[in-house]
């Protein structure tokens, strides 16, 4: 009789308390598998942002975060010099400006809705985030009805507006909207500018309640009244695919050295380093912890079970069953927990993945599509690692147990007790 | 107003060096706080002379001297981000940051703070500021924002994870007692035997449950306090701030016990049960 | 007759908190094949101690014990374990079925143990059932047999592997004296048919049925009468 047979026999003569041992392995494991999920989940999924908005490579004025750090100056014509880098495929300017919805179609001041708060003095639902950029290079967003903005200048600005904006205002390819724009080096108020919406488009880097706009570069200057200003918050960089985003950003350090160039890499290494060390963290902390749970769990169970058997280990040794067979006998005891509940664990901790992740997804200004819970094969792989140790681990004492019993004594004392 | 300033931190870790140059007279140089950390990171002293620009390129700095260092006030969303700043006098600041070319730069600023003589009045003064001073933003400090909302999800996620370990440590603590109660079989049997009733026998049961549950709950607790000191140090030197990461409030010690209290007991309840609604021959059987 | 087992000066000292205690005091013995020996004594006199240090579950503290001419206190745990299964055979006063076994698994565990192929262990461990006369209780667990069924499930796991000698640790101990009497006979026709029986008891039944009688007192053989 083999070993894992005699360990199943132990484990479903006492049903409940396998059944306890393997539902608690599966509770915990459920979460110790999200938090596998979690440590790389949000460095992923900002990859893939990154990614899908088609540029690898980021030029700033200083190592500020992006849109947080002054501006670039002479943009135009750096963009220009950096363009015809052979490692450059591709740049993209981006100018960043606050503005309001200063009214619709033929006019009229667009309605104070009921989120609007006095006390902020201007209704914060008709605030908009203005994106200028260059539209003969291609954009960073996914045009879903209409177009996007035309090569040639249009002689009502075009714009394209995320389908937050376009639900909320009832906005489509055709409609009209004036805005006004709100400039920290204008403290008087704005003439209003009227746009013609083109297309309605989804930007990678929106929130749920995102208002996001996007217009030419010169549009976003008379926003502001500063049309003839040529800075932008950073440049977008698509390298070739032969040098890749590595050689692309080094062609551009050498030609601009005082400037802050940063490939997808970079920005990822960076905010895993910091934005998103708390998440790393916890989910450091709380994947030991889960570990040292389960192992405890086990050890405990088998412990007690091993220590209520030990006149039938006597037994079975006297017999002359060997010492290996029964601590084996053991060691399979505690996989067979720690196996079951760790599979049951799996379609539970994915579950339960969805409900933390609809949790933090909540959190206000993050992109709509970020994702803090991501799955990778790393995780099953590392899933089972760590529960295999536990299960090692757990075994460890109850096995030492069998291991130096004392047969004859253990005899003895089970004919006194 | 807020990327000047960002760029002014950004610019003195480029312009920031120990003074080897011509500079103007001592009572001449205006005077700037760093924070300790920005003081650490560039092994700067006290007395150090630096040159601060807008610019990333240097272009109009200024120099000024280290009148003394500060702690920042740690702050829980940017706690991950090392604290790299310096304070100015307003009129310094203005004249590094401020634009030529626009005649009101010297008069703008980001922020007023005011304080009042009654706190609680904060949101009829802000409705009062914003009706009298049109294009401002006033705002009572306790007003939610987006930071709130952000703690607030921290907050649910938490608990969120608070949830699942207790259903876990449930499963854990019902598989403890059910062995527990399992070796009791025998002694449970012989009192059957005698004539206790199931409810007597129980009620014993539920006794000793609820010392057991005070007993670990006041042990957990006392252990939490004990590790919330090493957790908080270990982050705090880990992100080099003075944030407080974890406290165990009274709340919180009420939340654990009345979590912890029915849990054990009905954890010891439900394992006494099993064995006690079993054939009393079944129980003094070997 | 060349002896199965033989005990040599052999003393075993438990030290205790309370001081050492000497279970075995210098005992020589030899059992040889188709020997029927019983031992008796007062309770803690080293009746069981003498049997484990012969069953080689336990190591005298003193002496030798040979096994067939060799010496076993050298012996590593896994060669003293493989003697156990293939040339002893031991019966517990508390029988020590495996629960969750049948009747027919338990004695069926010790013959896969030792490597005995499936064919092979099927009609052997039919063959043992039906000689303590339990064939039709195969399928049963210990939960289901009475004290003496499980006693003779016991005696039939201890002949799995055809152990020249059969150790017995006071086997009616927790019997009543019709079933005690069912086992002994037992006994009688184990020896009969050619295994060597060591018995260990207070029961004057068992010791009278016995042709050596060794009378042990404070760890020593006081006694001996042969029948």
């Amino acid at each position: 009789m083999r070993s894992l047979r005699l360990a199943w026999l132990s484990l479903v003569r006492q049903p409940a308390r396998a059944v306890l041992g393997i539902l608690g392995i599966a509770a915990i494991g459920a979460l110790l598998f999200d938090m596998l999920l979690l440590s790389r989940g949000l460095v992923l999924s900002f990859g893939e942002l990154l990614q899908r908005s088609g540029f690898d490579v980021r030029v700033l004025a200083s190592d500020a975060p992006p849109f947080t750090g002054p501006r670039l100056a002479d943009a135009s014509a750096l963009a220009g010099r950096i363009a015809r880098l052979p490692e450059v495929e591709a740049v993209l300017q981006l100018r960043v400006r606050e503005a309001e919805i200063a009214s619709f179609g033929g006019g009229g001041v667009a309605p104070d809705g009921p989120m609007d708060q006095a006390v902020e003095g201007v209704g914060r639902r008709r605030r908009v985030e203005f994106i200028g950029a260059d539209p003969q290079v291609r954009s960073m967003w996914t045009i879903v009805e209409g177009e996007d903005l035309p090569d040639a200048a249009a002689e009502a600005g075009p714009l394209v507006v995320n389908p937050n904006l376009a639900r909320r205002f009832a906005l489509s390819p055709g409609s009209e909207v004036s805005l006004r724009g709100r400039c920290a080096n204008s403290p008087e108020a704005l003439p209003p500018v009227t746009f013609t919406v083109v297309g309605i488009a989804e930007f990678p880097f929106d929130s749920v309640t995102s208002t996001t706009i996007a217009g030419t570069l010169a549009d976003a200057g008379r926003l502001c009244g500063d049309a003839g200003v040529d800075r932008a918050e950073m440049l977008l960089v698509r390298s070739t695919p032969r040098a890749g985003a590595p050689g692309a950003a080094a062609a551009i350090r050498a030609l601009e050295p005082l400037l802050h160039v940063v490939t997808n890499e970079d920005l990822i290494e960076r905010f895993s380093r910091v934005e998103f060390s708390y998440f790393r963290q916890i989910s450091t902390v709380l994947a030991t912890v889960t570990v040292f749970f389960g192992f405890l769990l086990i050890a405990v169970l088998l412990t007690v079970s091993v220590n209520q058997r030990l006149g039938e280990i006597a037994a079975l040794r006297a017999l002359g069953l060997s010492r290996s067979r029964v601590i084996a006998g053991v060691m399979w005891e505690s996989a067979m927990l720690v196996g079951a509940g760790g599979l049951l664990a799996l379609p539970l901790g994915a579950l339960l993945s969805l409900w933390l992740d609809a949790i933090l997804r909540s959190m206000p200004g993050l992109p709509a599509a970020l994702h803090f819970f991501v799955f990778e094969p790393r995780a099953i792989v590392l899933h089972v690692a760590l529960l295999a140790v536990a299960a090692v681990a757990a075994a460890a004492y109850p096995m030492r147990i069998v291991a130096v019993l004392p047969i004859a004594a253990t005899l003895r004392r089970e004919v006194v007790s | 107003m807020n990327h000047l300033r960002r760029s002014l931190l950004g610019a003195v870790t480029l312009l920031a060096a120990a003074s080897a140059f011509n500079s103007p007279k001592p009572d001449d140089v205006p005077g700037v706080l760093i924070s300790r950390q920005l003081l650490e990171s560039r092994g700067l002293r006290i007395g150090d002379r630096v040159r601060l620009a807008r610019e990333a390129t240097g272009e109009g700095a200024r120099t000024f001297r280290i009148e003394g260092t500060y702690e920042p006030t740690p702050d829980p969303m940017r706690f991950a981000q090392p604290r790299l700043e310096a304070r100015l006098h307003l009129p310094d600041l203005l004249a590094l940051t401020a634009d030529p070319s626009d005649p009101a730069a010297g008069e703008s600023v980001t922020s007023i703070n005011v304080a009042l003589k009654d706190p609680s009045d904060a949101a009829r003064f802000a409705l009062d500021a914003a009706a009298r001073l049109p294009g401002t933003v006033a705002r009572p400090t306790r007003a939610p924002d987006e930071r709130t909302g952000t703690f607030v999800v921290l907050e649910r996620f938490h608990l969120a994870i608070a949830v699942v370990t207790i259903v876990g440590s449930a499963v854990f603590l019902l598989a403890l007692m059910v062995m527990l109660i399992d070796e009791r079989r025998g002694t449970v049997g012989t009192l059957r035997l005698i004539g206790f009733t199931r409810g007597r026998i129980l009620m014993q049961v539920l006794a000793e449950g609820a010392v057991i549950a005070v007993a670990g709950a006041v042990f957990g607790i006392l252990f939490a306090l004990a590790s919330q000191d090493a957790f908080n140090r270990i982050f705090q030197w880990r992100y080099d701030t003075t944030l407080i990461f974890l406290r165990v409030t009274p709340r919180v010690i009420w939340q654990s016990l009345l979590l912890a209290l029915p849990l054990g007991i009905a954890a010891s309840l439900v394992a006494s049960w099993t064995l006690l609604r079993r054939q009393l021959l079944t129980l003094v059987r070997r | 007759m060349p002896s199965i087992v033989e005990a040599r000066s052999v003393s075993r000292i438990f030290p205790m908190a309370g001081g050492a205690v000497a279970a075995l005091r210098d005992v020589s013995i030899g059992i040889a094949r188709g020997d029927y020996i019983g031992v008796v004594g007062p309770s803690g006199c080293g009746k069981s101690t003498l049997l484990h240090v012969l069953g080689c579950v336990d190591v005298p503290t003193s002496g030798q014990i040979l096994f067939q001419g060799r010496e076993v206190g050298s012996l590593a745990d896994a060669e003293r374990s493989r003697l156990r299964l293939r040339e002893i055979g031991f019966v517990f006063q508390r029988f020590f079925l495996l629960p969750m076994l049948t009747a027919w698994e338990n004695v069926e565990l010790p013959q896969a143990e030792a490597g005995v192929a499936r064919a092979e262990r099927r009609s052997r461990t039919q063959a043992l059932l039906e000689y303590v006369g339990l064939a039709a209780r195969a399928r049963h667990r210990p939960s289901e047999l009475s004290g003496g069924e499980m006693q003779r499930v016991a005696i039939a796991r201890a002949l799995a592997n055809r152990p020249r000698l059969l150790l017995a640790d006071e086997p009616t101990g927790e019997l009543d004296e019709a079933t005690g009497r069912q086992i002994v006979t037992l006994l009688d026709r184990l020896h009969d048919d050619g295994t060597a029986v060591v018995v260990v008891t207070h029961d004057p039944a068992v010791a009278g049925r016995a042709h050596r009688l060794l009378r042990m007192r404070d760890g020593r053989i006081v006694g001996e009468d042969v029948r």
